[in-house]
């Protein structure tokens, strides 16, 4: 597939001691204290909730499913792995090892996902379905072409227009389904996924940032004109993508809204203005709402696990702690 | 039940998920919510809603279709039925906010049985809850719709759920039961939880007492697979067990900090652990003795004791000795297979757990057994870690059948609202009548499938009457939470109703002629427990607690009154071994218009997230955009204070407080054990939840997203 493989040509010992950009150690820590893993989130509680949701909603929800599968995959096995030549520190070849590694976490997420609510038949269809629907195909294609181009800028714009952009016409299903007290597990995991896309495509967008500000103003332009041009081809994609799943459900018009609202996110990371105006931006409240990355859920024992919780730094207790 | 299309602009919850967004001016839209719960009777409630002509009409046609039980009714003439059903529906009952409503109707309400229509607003579940308490008790039934309905006493989900239907759970909220090292025992447990879970409400299990993993069976070494098997038996069991599918099981189960098995026991919870010992839907506690505290203060090793050989050498379980007592004997008695750690890096390890996973609960076994007023041994808590009973083994004989049937524990809570009752005309009337209508649901309840459980309730009545709406209550009166003003009223709010739950309690015994089992063992019949009242004056200490008395005529208890009290009390005794535990009160505060519990809120708008309702946001009470300074959340309280608004109700509360701590994620483990011995030091008898809250990292937040600001 890879007509060269691309690897960093030399490598010194990576000194964590030695910050040249704060935002890697920051970023390095976000994403490690948020470390999780899918066998944590009760999936097997949905299994009622699934068996009440008509077949074509269970279609159009696994379908989600495969499409995100084959993104994060993507984004798991090529696209961070492709910007790690392009760092400029040792500890963003760092971060993006990490990105790298939970990308295939989630990729893998879905698997228990499947697996939990639906029979290997069914999973099968659904996969089929993925590598038959053209626009699913061509989004893949468009972000392969540019992660395979030798322009890292551009790769990064790819990158972050994955992770804020493209992921998000398949978290708008869930984020709907739990709004409606459907599938709240799930919902659960996907919004530890949304958790660390947030990161993800922040932290790539800054970095985007970092090396356009060396750049002359000509390879700016044409920076800014390359990305509101990608903007529209992935958009235009994605609407088509958006009716293939959402037609039938009539969830559409709602969903393109929010594919507004996260191209401007998406650009916004990139350091741009936003494309779509705010009349076409207002996304669904509960969607919205349900959107934000903070843990702040409020749950009991009676529901799931919450996405709450993250690894703790752990400090030794002295002497004067425990003085009484 | 038909929702509304989806995409549909203005549907509730969109309006109801703009709580969550500021308005234009950033403001906190408040009236969107309200916009919300009242589409919701519109487009939702009033559609879906059973139409009957008359009340005759509806309760004949309840009882035939057998939604309703006949002999409930059956204790009330028509007429009273019908002047109750006047007085409720005669308070213009209306619901504060949409999760309010939202949560009343999706888990409360009686519905046809397809589930596609409602048979109850609000005003009939208050009226069938007070007739089924009052048992037939006119004068008891119109007391409880006045109190339930004004907001002043909200029963327990299960008894308001469940009373006065025809197919239903049990009233009572919670159970416990302890396990023995013996397989009779392990498997009884397992069945009592499948019993209990299938007829509603929690279960706790007491681990402390199996044998560790390599402990020997019939006294060939390395056999038994010690208690994480035991774990994964009940998790599974928990989970199949669900109450007419209303929600899954829950179950907790509670392990001795020096039981060897403890580090095993933690790592269930880690993020990384192996599936075969992972532990996910099952709750965890900790019991921590004194000593524990001693030795890591002192940095030294902490000894673990096999409870196989501790039983061996005592002719006692594990947990029926007082570790901190025993510790040095034990460490000097060969007999005891043992072995060691840092103290230190146990508390570490249960930090870390809990920044991980929230759990364990802790039980801080020495605070818990100086304070019992009853004779006997706590060894555990429950689910929410608020109830603190005694309790003794069951034997079993060889064909399983009971040799001897223990004390096993349940208890059956309420809570009041504490804004509203400092409201009420009568404060000590309203704490009777809760009392009153908790006591009938011990009186009612008989577990039969558990007999340790049923007899338990027998002989104890042991109830649990809770406090809810503190931080609201506050906030309205404009005190600041966990300040010296607020401590203060807290102090003297939880001695004034520790009076009236004894008085009313006091008065049951009167009445039925007998106190619970065991009485003339405690130090209520001893005197010793009034000491600390008729001793020393308690009163408010600042001017701004007493000022709250004195407005809202609440009159504070004397040295006198007490003096009075421990009289009758000696005499006669009370009914209910134990009265009061503060519970984490969920469902029902928002049902109520209530903060939880006395804990501080967690948020402005608070996010709540249940299998049933999906993601629901909720405005505190009494909050506007002009008060918002006094709805601190928990997280800006910060540790410290919770304790000290805890530790002064807890001086008044025979059983527990479900009391959660809260961190930001900048907090380390450390952080974490200094509250824990902070709690411990001043008195506080168990901890429920770590909740950590994660903040969005900069940059990468929603806009104007309420929860999302600080």
């Amino acid at each position: 597939m890879i007509d060269k493989l691309k690897l960093v040509s030399h490598v010194d010992a990576i000194n964590w001691n030695k910050i040249e950009d704060e935002k890697d150690v920051e970023v390095w820590n976000r994403l490690t204290n948020n470390f999780w893993l899918p066998e944590k989130i009760p999936l097997s509680n949905d299994v009622q909730s699934w068996n009440t949701l008509t077949p074509v909603e269970q279609q159009l929800t696994m379908r989600v499913f495969t499409g995100l599968t084959l993104l994060d995959t993507i984004q798991g096995t090529v696209g961070a792995v492709s910007l790690i030549p392009d760092a400029i520190t040792p500890h963003e070849e760092a971060v993006y090892t990490n990105i790298a590694f939970m990308e295939s976490v989630h990729a893998k997420s879905y698997s228990s996902i499947f697996s939990t609510l639906c029979s290997t038949k069914e999973i099968d269809e659904a996969f089929r379905w993925s590598t038959e629907n053209v626009n699913l195909q061509k989004k893949a294609s468009i972000v392969m072409d540019y992660y395979q181009g030798d322009d890292p800028l551009k790769r990064k714009v790819a990158s972050t227009l994955l992770e804020s952009f493209l992921f998000y016409s398949g978290f708008y299903l869930p984020m709907y389904w739990s709004s409606r007290a459907k599938l709240t597990n799930t919902a659960d995991l996907i919004r530890l996924i949304i958790r660390d896309e947030a990161v993800h495509g922040y932290y790539i967008g800054y970095k985007y940032q970092k090396g356009l500000e060396a750049a002359t103003q000509e390879r700016r332009d044409e920076m800014k004109d390359y990305t509101f041009n990608l903007v529209y081809e992935l958009y235009e994609n994605e609407v088509q993508y958006t009716q293939d799943l959402y037609d039938e459900v009539g969830l559409t018009e709602d969903v393109k809204k929010f594919l507004h609202y996260n191209a401007n996110k998406a650009l916004m990371n990139l350091g741009y203005e936003a494309m779509f105006p705010k009349t076409v931006t207002d996304v669904n409240p509960a969607i919205l709402s349900a959107l934000s990355p903070n843990a702040d859920e409020n749950h009991d024992f009676f529901s799931g696990s919450g996405s709450s919780y993250v690894i703790g730094k752990a400090v030794n207790t002295e002497d004067a702690d425990w003085d009484f | 039940m038909t929702h509304p299309a989806p995409g549909l602009a203005m549907d509730y919850h969109s309006l109801n998920a703009m709580l969550n967004l500021y308005g234009p001016n950033g403001e906190i839209q408040f009236d969107k919510d309200r916009e919300a719960a009242r589409e919701f009777f519109l487009q939702h409630v009033n559609q879906n809603t059973v139409f009957f002509h008359s009340l005759r009409e509806r309760l004949d046609y309840l009882v035939e279709k057998e939604y309703y039980e006949q002999a409930v009714l059956d204790q009330y003439s028509f007429e009273f039925i019908t002047s109750l059903n006047d007085l409720a529906y005669s308070k213009k009952f209306r619901f504060q906010t949409f999760l309010g409503a939202f949560k009343y109707y999706t888990s409360y309400t009686l519905k046809t049985f397809d589930g596609k229509r409602y048979l109850e607003r609000f005003e009939d579940r208050v009226v069938m809850t007070a007739l089924g308490l009052a048992q037939g008790d006119e004068k008891l039934a119109i007391a409880l719709v006045e109190e339930i309905i004004a907001g002043r006493f909200q029963p327990a989900t299960p008894t308001f759920l469940n009373s006065g239907k025809a197919q239903r759970g049990e009233l009572v909220s919670c159970f416990l039961l302890r396990i023995e090292d013996n397989m009779e025992s392990i498997s009884r447990g397992i069945n009592s939880s499948l019993q209990l879970s299938k007829r509603g409400g929690g279960v706790a299990l007491l681990l402390s007492n199996i044998r560790e993993a390599g402990a020997p069976i019939k006294q060939i070494e390395n056999q038994s697979s010690g208690i994480i098997p035991v774990m994964k038996l009940l998790e599974d069991s928990f989970s199949y067990a669900n109450q007419l599918g209303a929600r899954q099981g829950a179950g907790a189960v509670y392990l001795h900090a020096h039981h060897p098995d403890i580090m095993r026991f933690l790592d269930t919870k880690r993020e990384n652990a192996d599936e075969k010992v992972r532990i996910k839907t099952l709750s965890l506690g900790v019991v921590v003795p004194d000593i524990t505290f001693e030795l890591a203060k002192k940095d030294e090793d902490m000894y673990l004791f096999s409870p196989y050989d501790v039983e061996r050498v005592y002719g006692v379980p594990f947990a029926d000795i007082s570790v901190s007592e025993k510790y040095h004997e034990m460490v000097d008695d060969p007999r005891i297979k043992k072995s060691k750690m840092k103290a230190r890096d146990f508390f570490q390890t249960l930090a870390e757990i809990q920044f991980e996973s929230g759990y364990p609960y802790i039980m801080f076994e020495d605070t818990v057994n100086a304070a019992n007023p009853i004779k006997g041994r706590i060894n555990m808590s429950n689910l929410c870690s608020e109830i603190l009973q005694v309790n003794t083994p069951t034997t079993y004989n060889e064909d399983l059948s009971y040799d001897s049937i223990g004390k096993d524990i349940s208890c059956n809570l309420g809570s009041m609202n504490i804004a509203l009752s400092m409201d009420s005309p009568d404060f000590g009337q309203t704490v009777e009548t809760a009392i009153r209508g908790l006591n009938s649901v011990s009186e009612q309840s008989h577990i039969s499938s558990v007999r340790s459980i049923e007899d338990g309730n027998d002989r104890s009545h042991a109830i649990g009457l809770g406090q809810m709406n503190l931080h609201g209550y506050l906030a309205r009166e404009r005190v600041y939470y966990g300040s010296e003003e607020a401590i203060d009223f807290t102090n003297i709010y939880f001695y004034t109703v520790l009076f009236h739950a004894l008085r009313a309690s006091n008065k049951l015994a009167v009445e039925r002629g007998h106190a619970f089992a065991g009485f003339e063992d405690s130090t209520y019949a001893s005197g010793a427990f009034f000491d600390k009242y008729t001793d020393q004056v308690w009163a408010p200490a600042t001017a701004r607690a007493a000022e709250l008395f004195e407005t809202s005529g609440v009159r504070v208890p004397t040295q006198a009154d007490w003096a009075e009290l421990k009289a009758s009390v000696m005499e006669h005794g009370i009914y209910n071994q134990n009265l009061q535990a503060v519970p984490p009160t969920g469902s029902i505060s928002y049902i109520n218009n209530s903060t939880s519990s006395i804990h501080p809120i967690a948020s402005k708008i608070e996010i709540r997230k249940e299998g049933k309702l999906g993601r629901v946001y909720y405005p505190a009470p009494f909050m506007t955009n002009d008060n918002l300074s006094f709805y601190q959340d928990a997280y800006e309280v910060g540790a410290e204070k919770i304790i000290d608004t805890y530790a002064a109700a807890t001086q008044h509360v025979d059983q527990g407080l479900s009391l959660t701590l809260f961190f930001k994620d900048t907090a380390t483990t450390r952080d974490i054990n200094k509250a824990q011995i902070y709690a411990w030091r001043k008195g506080i008898k168990t901890i429920y939840y770590i909740r950590l809250r994660q903040l969005a990292l900069e940059g990468t937040e929603v806009d104007g997203c309420v929860s999302c600001m600080l």
